[in-house]
């Protein structure tokens, strides 16, 4: 294969010694070691040893996998359940683990709700068929109130240590205590986009220390991003390398990335209606899309966008012990569970 | 300089500086290939400095939830609130307002909000364990001047909305003294009393509420309809600019807003309202609100010895932690209260 070596991913610099030396496709480097190169380019020693891995792998393209065993490898990745079973049945299973995920809605309708019910979610023990990982969660607009983690996480454990049965489950409940939900659950604020991008370029570091984490989520992608309101090349830029850089880190690491975006006013003619905030283009960053809206009295998920599932749309509510399947129509005012809606 | 800060290696600090670099900001906004290019620097060598830069960005490392729970990370405090006052209405509010994030109150005219507002200045006086953050309040005024007869009075009556404090504790406490109050007419004013004055204020610890009555009043006067990217613009600098101090300072943030009646029911996107009005300045504002509470005057009297007021109900509309809820309350001579078994 005749790959030129601009094409590589090296510094300018050297490239430019490489082609001044004589060097153009990969295949002249072939039978040289590394002492050899860094003398007939002038490049370092360090240099020439980075030139010839990148001519080696291609320029870190990967290895290939075939359709058979990335189909394997997805069915024996598991999903993280939402606690709605129609949702977790439109999505198969739950949010999926190693894709980005993108939650819209407008103000109230339960994306933090979401978010946080995931971040206690994913880290259900796999007895009880959940991913048993951690979670970190970049929080930008000061939602995450640990009043409601606490809430949500003393629920999940009631849920469970009523479902557990045979003695595996048993011993797992052990470890499942609302205080070790809390200590798997990494929290930063973020409080502009500056922050925001430092933190993503720090956590390929993090996620190497803390190979638990499944899950990393986002609220809200879109606030810090407003700021930039008068820059929108920039702010369209930024974003790109966010979205690219977000699912680099799902693939890489294999962990569900969830964000939150806002909803804004689209005007067609006469019209107004409500779209996910960001832009058309911010839309190819995530996988999946769910949009969270109202419809009377009733709250609804739908998937928007997903190259996987059909166009569904599921019922939920949001009760005190989290997000939940929405009550039976017959007794929409369920006296047990107090919910939001009323 | 401050690439001498990060300890790279000098060969990369003199390439940052050949390359007029300024600041981490602009390091961490470009992607690692255009810093390849633009300081001619290896791929490892770039990766130390974008990991470096970010590092200095940040302000802290990530922390657990229980870490947060049990007070080992600094600068928050577990469940702090500022408590209204009023057992019935802090029992809705889970305690009271959150001290970071911006709450909202909105209302028609007459619903009580500004009552709320003011007795939310004397509360945080208090103590913690009276529900309050030991601290004065900053209160600005947008609409009309400053209700200071109201205040005056409110402040007599302490010892009748608050029996559940020591008397003696009431009396040390020289309420009207820690309330500082701000009019601003338009928009500028508003921003240097938020950028210069109010930072101050917080610094010292002399304030730990910002309350602002009303938002809408100025955003609602200063634009034309067709001026509303400006407006938007000007929305979500003031909406930064109060996160910020929120944040930074950990202080709760009162927003009084007005409303808007609701023209077309069947375009309820935003959620069943109980009423036919909804919160002023539209979804580009309401993106910005931590808690979002309404409060509305509804058909009747209430009596309560002497007192006569009309009833009023104050309604979480929503919050990351409260349930969408609602208490009846008057507004008396002593405050805001809410009223007890009305159904």
């Amino acid at each position: 294969m005749r790959r030129p070596l601009s094409s590589l991913n090296l510094g300018t610099n050297v490239k430019v010694k490489l082609g001044r030396a004589g060097f153009q496709f990969t295949s002249d480097l072939q039978h040289l070691n590394p002492e050899q190169l860094s003398q007939e380019a002038g490049v370092s020693q360090q240099e020439a040893l980075q030139v010839l891995q990148a001519a080696d792998t291609g320029g870190g393209g990967g290895t290939f996998l075939s359709a058979l065993e990335l189909l394997q490898k997805e069915e024996g990745s598991r999903s993280i359940v939402t606690f709605c079973s129609q949702l977790d049945h439109a999505l198969g299973g739950g949010l999926p683990v190693g894709k980005t995920t993108e939650i819209c809605g407008v103000p109230g309708i339960g994306k933090t709700q979401l978010c946080l019910q995931l971040a206690v979610d994913v880290q259900l023990p796999q007895c009880f068929g959940g991913v048993e990982g951690q979670v970190i969660f970049l929080d930008t607009e000061g939602s995450f109130l640990l009043q409601r983690v606490v809430d949500m996480s003393a629920a999940a454990v009631r849920h469970c240590s009523m479902l557990a049965e045979d003695e595996e489950q048993q011993v797992a409940m052990t470890t499942f205590t609302v205080e070790n939900i809390l200590s798997n659950i990494f929290l930063v604020h973020c409080r502009d986009y500056v922050e925001l991008l430092a933190e993503l370029h720090l956590l390929p570091a993090f996620l190497q220390e803390r190979t638990k984490i499944r899950l990393l989520i986002i609220d809200s992608v879109t606030l810090p991003f407003l700021q930039l309101f008068d820059d929108l090349s920039q702010r369209t830029r930024l974003l790109q390398g966010l979205g690219q850089k977000l699912i680099a880190i799902a693939t890489n690491h294999n962990i569900a990335v969830v964000i939150t975006n806002h909803m804004t006013t689209r005007l067609r003619g006469a019209h107004s209606h409500l779209v996910p905030a960001l832009g058309d283009i911010w839309g190819h960053a995530p996988t999946t899309r769910l949009l969270l809206e109202w419809e009377g009295s009733q709250r609804l998920a739908s998937i928007l966008k997903s190259p996987g599932h059909m166009e569904t749309t599921a019922q939920y509510q949001i009760t005190c012990e989290g997000f939940r399947d929405a009550a039976q129509s017959e007794q929409p005012q369920s006296k047990r569970s107090r919910t939001f809606t009323d | 300089m401050i690439w001498d800060q990060l300890q790279l290696n000098p060969t990369i600090t003199a390439a940052l500086q050949r390359a007029q670099l300024k600041s981490f900001k602009e390091v961490v906004c470009v992607s690692g290939l255009d810093l390849q290019r633009l300081t001619g620097l290896s791929q490892a060598e770039v990766q130390e400095v974008l990991a470096a830069a970010a590092a200095a960005c940040r302000s802290h490392s990530p922390v657990t939830a229980l870490q947060l729970q049990r007070g080992e990370h600094h600068g928050y405090e577990f469940g702090l609130r500022l408590g209204v006052g009023c057992p019935v209405l802090d029992q809705l509010l889970r305690g009271g307002l959150p001290v970071g994030g911006v709450t909202e109150l909105s209302g028609e005219s007459g619903a009580g909000k500004t009552q709320l507002g003011l007795q939310l200045s004397l509360s945080v006086q208090y103590p913690q364990e009276h529900g309050g953050l030991n601290s004065g309040a900053l209160y600005i005024c947008t609409e009309d001047p400053f209700p200071i007869k109201r205040l005056q009075q409110l402040i007599l009556e302490q010892p009748v909305l608050r029996s559940d404090v020591p008397p003696s504790l009431i009396s040390g406490i020289r309420f009207s003294d820690q309330v500082y109050i701000e009019h601003t007419a338009d928009l500028e004013s508003l921003q240097v009393c938020l950028s210069c004055r109010a930072p101050l204020l917080l610094a010292q610890g002399l304030v730990r509420i910002i309350v602002i009555d009303s938002v809408a009043a100025l955003f609602r006067c200063e634009f034309q309809a067709d001026d509303w990217l400006e407006r938007n613009k000007q929305l979500l600098a003031f909406s930064s600019s109060l996160r910020h101090l929120s944040h930074e300072f950990n202080t709760p943030v009162l927003c009084i807003n007005q409303v808007t009646d609701v023209f077309n029911q069947s375009a309820d996107s935003l959620g069943p309202s109980s009423s036919s009005v909804c919160p002023a300045l539209g979804l580009a504002w309401a993106n910005q609100v931590t808690v979002r509470l309404m409060m509305r005057r509804l058909q009747g009297m209430i009596s309560r010895g002497a007192q006569t007021s009309a009833l009023r109900r104050l309604e979480v509309v929503f919050a990351p932690h409260l349930a969408h809820d609602g208490r009846d309350v008057g507004v008396w001579r002593e405050g805001v209260c809410g009223v007890l078994d009305a159904e």
